[in-house]
């Protein structure tokens, strides 16, 4: 490793449920009392969102912090970038700082787009002197130049991200903090943001500390990872292994069965059914979707998305139906009951998501449901799981 | 290189002032964001800053002018008000602005650091605007009611910089205590009204001097604006002086400044966790 840019010692941070929110005079008059009294020691209502974590990022290195929702990762990253102080510990950093915590943060919707590059971009960090030498730069990369002068209220939300990310994308700060700006946009737009993110990292040196629940993503850009649960590290180290002890962990896992999911503007999803939570390749595997809404939602189109424990998509089930539209036009609650035949799926954790075009949402819906594969037995050790792909063949052969 | 150290064992109370000047770029454009947005897209623009002191101006010259006949001391009536008004317009504008601006602000502060105190600082810089139209409406009339200007104003400047930090020293007072108490989106446009009461602009601060008890004046002085006011119109129009009551009020401008900042730095640290 080369020269020490983060160097993070005992970090945490503590969040105390009852007032997470400012509380009401009359709270805080209640609580210095106390304290005058001497009569509060040790709340309940306080967890650690972040606990005893120890870190050292050498320069130009890429991490990937994974772990499940809640597990801390953006407790640490705005903690590094120094939103909100932390509870105990200390930590150093060298070099200017740029956080990604959401790409197009301070967009305001009725300044025009080159006010919102300089303000985004002084916002980011930068300099007015220092926008205005890229300025060519980043309107050509957005391709928004026929629009600079149009208030961004007027622009398509594909617009706005991309001269968002634009700006972002050219800071050149010694260490970027980047959180999930790839949960936004469309592949392509995500695809554009990894490569521009290897090219900073890889190209000039930069430190860039990356959280994702992509781990395909992590896996390919980071160098090293670091797996949170709980706010404290339970792995870090060479990025291969971390994503795999995490896989394995099952912290991934869901137990196959959904409680209802709401897809916005009251459309649930009450249920997602899997016959089995883990199944054998080539095993049939029932499902059964259940929608509801608040008012008869008009579904046109339909399908269950199947991802795998790196979230990349291995396939999906098209459930486009020409009773689809009318039945789930005529009635508040519908569902849908199937039968996935000889499941010709790679032992390992997958995800199900659902995509939805409707009257009332659309959009791809992920991780609702999840299933497992588990390896059948055979005469010899199956290959390892990188060497072998997406699919399991079903396949018979003779020697002669 | 830049070398940044956050220990949490450690409560920095220094204000990084280096900081704060590193970004300056973002304070700027924060205020012209403000003032793009709060004039571009109305229909009269900058004509709101004009329209909202003249219509007070009426009706304090109608109410106190000719109905109630304050002592002005001969200075003109509208001259006299406006005097005051001038200050204040520009005090009570700050001053609502920044109470909930870092709340407004929540998107930014939870997403980005920056030195939060440019938030409130930059609201003062918008309200530089109204302070401007008011004047020249002020100059105007002085010059229409043809009142010798006094020998005093050379401490203009000194009365407007008073009126900047007064303004700012509640404007982060009431930003910080708007984060901790929810209470304070309330408190601020009610002692926004209330100022305009009990702050020496429609009337003579003499008529205060006059009918309360020592303890009532200097409560009344308590007020930092009501100082300020007053040395306002002593330096325009050579209207009253300066009392030594009058510097209660300057020296309560300090005093609410200091405490302001120190309070703010405290409130910084929990900001983003209960914005």
């Amino acid at each position: 490793m080369s020269e020490t840019v983060i160097r993070v010692q005992n970090l945490g941070k503590r969040y105390s449920l009852g007032h997470q929110r400012s509380g009401d005079l009359r709270q805080t008059l209640k609580d210095s009392f106390k304290t005058i009294a001497g009569r509060r020691n040790g709340r309940p209502d306080e967890f650690w969102a972040l606990k005893d974590l120890d870190l050292e990022v050498g320069r130009g290195e890429v991490i990937g912090i994974i772990g499940r929702n809640g597990a801390g990762k953006s407790t640490l990253l705005k903690i590094l970038s120094r939103i909100t102080m932390p509870t105990t510990g200390r930590f150093e950093l060298d070099g200017r700082v740029s956080s990604l915590l959401e790409v197009g943060t301070g967009f305001h919707m009725e300044l025009t787009g080159r006010e919102n590059i300089f303000l985004n971009g002084t916002i980011l960090g930068m300099r007015r002197t220092e926008i205005r030498q890229r300025f060519d730069e980043i309107v050509a990369f957005s391709g928004v130049e026929n629009f600079l002068d149009t208030p961004v209220k007027h622009y398509s939300s594909g617009m706005r991200v991309r001269l968002a990310f634009s700006v972002a994308a050219h800071l050149e700060p010694e260490i970027l903090i980047v959180d999930e700006v790839l949960a936004v946009g469309d592949a392509e737009f995500q695809r554009k943001c990894l490569g521009k993110m290897s090219e900073v990292s890889k190209g000039e040196g930069r430190t860039i500390l990356f959280v994702s629940h992509n781990l395909a993503a992590v896996e390919h850009l980071c160098s090293r990872g670091l797996l949170l649960d709980r706010g404290r590290a339970v792995a870090s180290g060479e990025v291969r292994s971390v994503v795999d002890q995490y896989v394995k962990s099952g912290m991934l896992a869901n137990d196959g069965r959904a409680e209802g999911v709401s897809l916005g503007e009251g459309v649930r999803v009450k249920r997602f059914d899997l016959s089995r939570s883990a199944i054998s390749v080539f095993d049939d595997l029932e499902y059964e979707i259940e929608f509801s809404s608040t008012t008869p939602n008009r579904v046109t189109e339909l399908a269950i998305l199947v991802y795998n424990h790196l979230q990349e998509r291995v396939g999906i089930v098209d459930l486009r139906h020409r009773d689809l539209e009318s039945r789930s036009g005529q009635s508040t609650v519908f569902s849908v009951r199937g039968k996935l035949r000889g499941v010709p799926l790679m032992e390992g954790a997958y995800h199900c998501g659902l995509y939805v075009s409707s009257l009332l949402c659309h959009g791809d819906f992920l991780n609702i449901t999840s299933f497992e594969v588990k390896s059948a037995s055979g005469d010899f050790v199956p290959y390892s799981i990188r060497h072998r792909g997406y699919v399991e063949f079903d396949n018979s052969f003779v020697i002669h | 290189m830049a070398r940044i150290v956050v220990d949490a064992k450690k409560s920095s109370f220094s204000l990084n002032l280096k900081e704060l000047i590193s970004y300056r770029d973002l304070f700027l454009i924060l205020a012209y964001r403000d003032l793009r947005v709060r004039y571009a897209q109305t229909f009269l623009g900058f004509a709101w800053a004009l329209i909202q002191p003249l219509t007070t101006l009426v009706i304090f010259t109608l109410v106190f002018g000719r109905f109630v006949k304050v002592d002005t001391g001969g200075v003109p009536y509208p001259v006299f008000a406006l005097c005051g008004m001038v200050a204040w317009t520009y005090f009570s504008f700050v001053m609502n602005q920044s109470g909930n601006s870092i709340l407004t602000a929540n998107e930014l502060i939870k997403k980005i650091y920056f030195p939060r105190l440019i938030i409130p600082l930059s609201k003062a810089v918008v309200g530089f605007v109204d302070f401007a139209v008011a004047f020249v409406l002020l100059i105007g009339l002085i010059i229409y009611y043809d009142v010798p200007l006094s020998a005093n104003i050379f401490m203009l400047p000194v009365f407007i910089l008073l009126t900047i930090v007064s303004a700012l020293a509640a404007g982060i007072w009431l930003s910080a205590l708007t984060i901790r108490f929810r209470d304070f989106q309330h408190v601020t446009p009610f002692l926004v009204q209330l100022g305009l009461y009990v702050t020496p602009i429609a009337y003579p601060g003499e008529v205060v001097v006059g009918s309360l008890s020592d303890a009532g004046v200097f409560a009344f002085y308590l007020n930092p604006m009501a100082g300020i006011v007053e040395g306002f119109r002593w330096s325009l129009v050579g209207h009253g002086g300066l009392h030594s009551v009058s510097f209660i009020s300057f020296a309560m401008v300090v005093i609410l400044f200091v405490t302001g900042l120190f309070y703010f730095k405290r409130v910084e640290r929990v900001m983003a966790d209960v914005v």
